[in-house]
């Protein structure tokens, strides 16, 4: 099937600064696919491009197989859902909903009946007359997302859709724009800098760093198999060991072997990551030997700070709450383990 | 604090302050009423003088141009204003030096706005009339405007403006359908502050009017008329005046307050 979404080779400069420089993705029909990056990474220029507020300097935009790089944003089937929500201030919840159905041109009739059955759909309907100043952080955050969805656009934008809620509200909207996303059956497309919200939300991921993209994938892929080191450290939290690549493992400085898995293609100075989960006290087939500096207890895990003679930074490992009744205390000499091919090797 | 002495002190300064500002006024409001025709004795409450005041024809007439020139003046000003505050708005980085010279107008001292442009006129050998004192007027007008539809939207959210265009709309849809709308109070609030000024300017009409009756004011009729003493018409002409100026600027007050605080 064809991607509903086609970017080949997109830049935009800024003056001398390149936002986006050269990105290619293709985004399948019904996907809900987040662009994920640091603040400057170009997520949200690329963003705009796809909407029509920015033009791209080279490359294409195609949907449905047809290039819309030039197409003015009134006239792509296309929809944004902006990060300060901006809804229309002299508007009803109402008005502003049926905004985008009367520059189609609707029948009143159908206007009405959509803008009810959408308002229906993000639970808003008893607050159809009220304006954007009379209603809750979150019910403008609905609000903005109904008068863009209530278009039935081919791919639906969202600038940090969640950025302005407070946490709590954060993990509820999570669920709920997934739900949304499924019941309506539209592509979405969704920035956000943050990784727990890309990894909750999409089903596939594409990592941005410096206007380049760093790896697409689902978000299990990225999660755990990251190609670059940047990604690795980017999404969840991660141990780097560095040390020099030989076939088939790391060398630390202290002498020891960190195996991995099949052969790296990597060789000269390298890091070895490892996630603190993967973690066990006790050998393994990579066994590093500390003594414990930290405890941080997080409710459902409890995280350990190991000093290694292997490297300069500690080694972080998380126990779960079943194992933590047993923890070493701080000062206590430990021996970590992890297998294998929970491990890989980036240049440093 | 109004029991201790100190608090009457201030109390009583306070009354003295404002009965030194609104005594006057609440005097001459209150001789327009009377029957008497001298300022010095009150003879009983009558309307004579507003009567007088609706035959009186150069009053009348006076009171038409004056009409004219404010809302002309207005007109244009409010909308080279609205247009003015826009293009600088969206150009702001670049635009430094213009606002300087858009706001000159609101600190240069009348008399050397009237006779720069009472010289310009010349110069330029334009005839003098009401048409001149329309453009006079524009010109301080234009400023009020711009600068009341400025403060409006320094707090505009122009994403909203993207968010109209992305829902489908043309430019001018977005702009008929969303900017006018949210900054409307301000231009309304302009446009008043505007008439309001117009209405009472003496100096720069009196400079730019010309020869002849044909183009006086309403403050240039005064004028006349104040050099043969304070008559009770004008006493009932300043009423009348003073009581639209008050409904304007209370009008222009609320509109602006709304906008602000929305």
């Amino acid at each position: 099937m064809r991607p509903v979404v086609e970017i080949e080779g997109v830049v935009r400069r800024f003056g001398s600064v390149t936002a986006v420089d050269g990105v290619s993705l293709a985004i399948a029909e019904g996907a809900f696919f987040a662009l994920l990056g640091a603040s400057g990474s170009g997520k949200t220029t690329l963003l705009r491009m796809l909407a029509g507020f920015e033009m791209p300097d080279a490359g294409r935009i195609l949907l449905d197989g047809a290039d819309i790089t030039r197409t003015p944003p009134n006239r792509r089937p296309v929809n944004l859902m902006f990060q300060s929500y901006a809804l229309f201030p002299h508007m009803t919840v109402a008005q502003n909903v049926a905004y985008g159905l009367e520059m189609e041109r609707r029948p009143r009739a159908e206007i009405r009946a959509r803008v009810a059955e959408m308002l229906e759909t993000v639970q808003l309907l008893p607050l159809a007359g009220r304006r954007p100043d009379q209603l809750s952080g979150g019910q403008r955050q609905r609000v903005a997302l109904a008068r863009a969805l209530v278009k039935r656009p081919r791919v639906l934008l969202l600038d940090e859709p969640l950025g302005a809620l407070d946490a709590k509200l954060r993990g509820q909207m999570q669920l709920e724009l997934k739900r949304l996303q499924h019941e309506v059956g539209i592509t979405f497309i969704v920035v956000t800098h943050d990784q727990d919200e890309a990894l909750v939300m999409a089903d596939r991921i594409a990592i941005l760093r410096a206007g380049r993209l760093e790896q697409v994938g689902t978000p299990r892929e990225v999660y755990e198999s990251p190609a670059t080191r940047y990604a690795a450290d980017f999404i969840g939290q991660m141990n780097f060991l560095p040390g020099h690549a030989l076939p088939g493992g790391l060398r630390l400085p202290d002498g020891g072997l960190v195996r991995v898995a099949g052969e790296g293609p990597v060789q000269g100075e390298a890091v070895a990551a490892v996630r603190p989960e993967r973690i066990r006290l006790g050998p393994g087939e990579n066994t590093l030997t500390g003594t414990v500096r930290a405890l941080a207890y997080h409710g459902l895990d409890l995280q350990l700070q190991v000093e290694t003679p292997a490297a300069a930074e500690p080694v972080t490992l998380r126990l779960t709450a079943g194992e933590a009744e047993t923890a070493p205390g701080i000062g206590e000499r430990v021996t970590l383990g992890w297998a294998a091919r929970d491990t890989r090797i980036f240049p440093a | 604090m109004p029991d201790s002495g100190a608090g009457r002190l201030v109390l009583l300064i306070l009354a003295a302050v404002f009965a030194f500002l609104y005594v006057p006024i609440a005097v001459l409001v209150g001789l327009s009423f009377n029957a008497s025709g001298l300022p010095t004795a009150w003879t009983g409450f009558s309307t004579r003088w507003y009567a007088a005041l609706l035959q009186n024809g150069e009053i009348l007439g006076a009171a038409r141009n004056t009409l004219i020139v404010a809302a002309a003046s207005t007109a244009i000003a409010t909308l080279l204003g609205t247009a003015l505050a826009v293009g600088v708005e969206l150009r702001r980085r670049r635009s430094r030096g213009i606002e300087a010279l858009i706001f000159a107008p609101m600190i240069i001292p009348d008399i050397v706005l009237a006779i720069a442009l009472l010289s310009f006129f010349s110069l330029l050998r334009i005839p003098m009339g009401l048409h001149t004192i329309v453009m006079a007027h524009v010109v301080f007008n234009l400023a009020f405007v711009c600068a009341v539809v400025r403060a409006r939207l320094k707090s505009f959210d122009w994403s909203i403006v993207e968010a109209s265009s992305d829902l489908g709309a043309s430019l001018v849809t977005t702009w008929v359908r969303v900017v006018l709308p949210v900054i409307a109070p301000a231009i309304v609030a302009g446009a008043l502050l505007a008439f309001t000024l117009s209405v009472d300017e003496f100096i720069i009409a009196f400079f730019t009017a010309g020869a002849g009756r044909a183009s006086i004011t309403l403050p240039m009729q005064v004028y006349a008329m104040i050099r043969f003493g304070v008559t009770p018409e004008i006493n009932a002409l300043a009423t009348l005046v003073m009581g639209a100026s008050l409904v304007a600027l209370a009008l222009a007050q609320r509109l602006n307050r709304r906008t602000l605080g929305a």
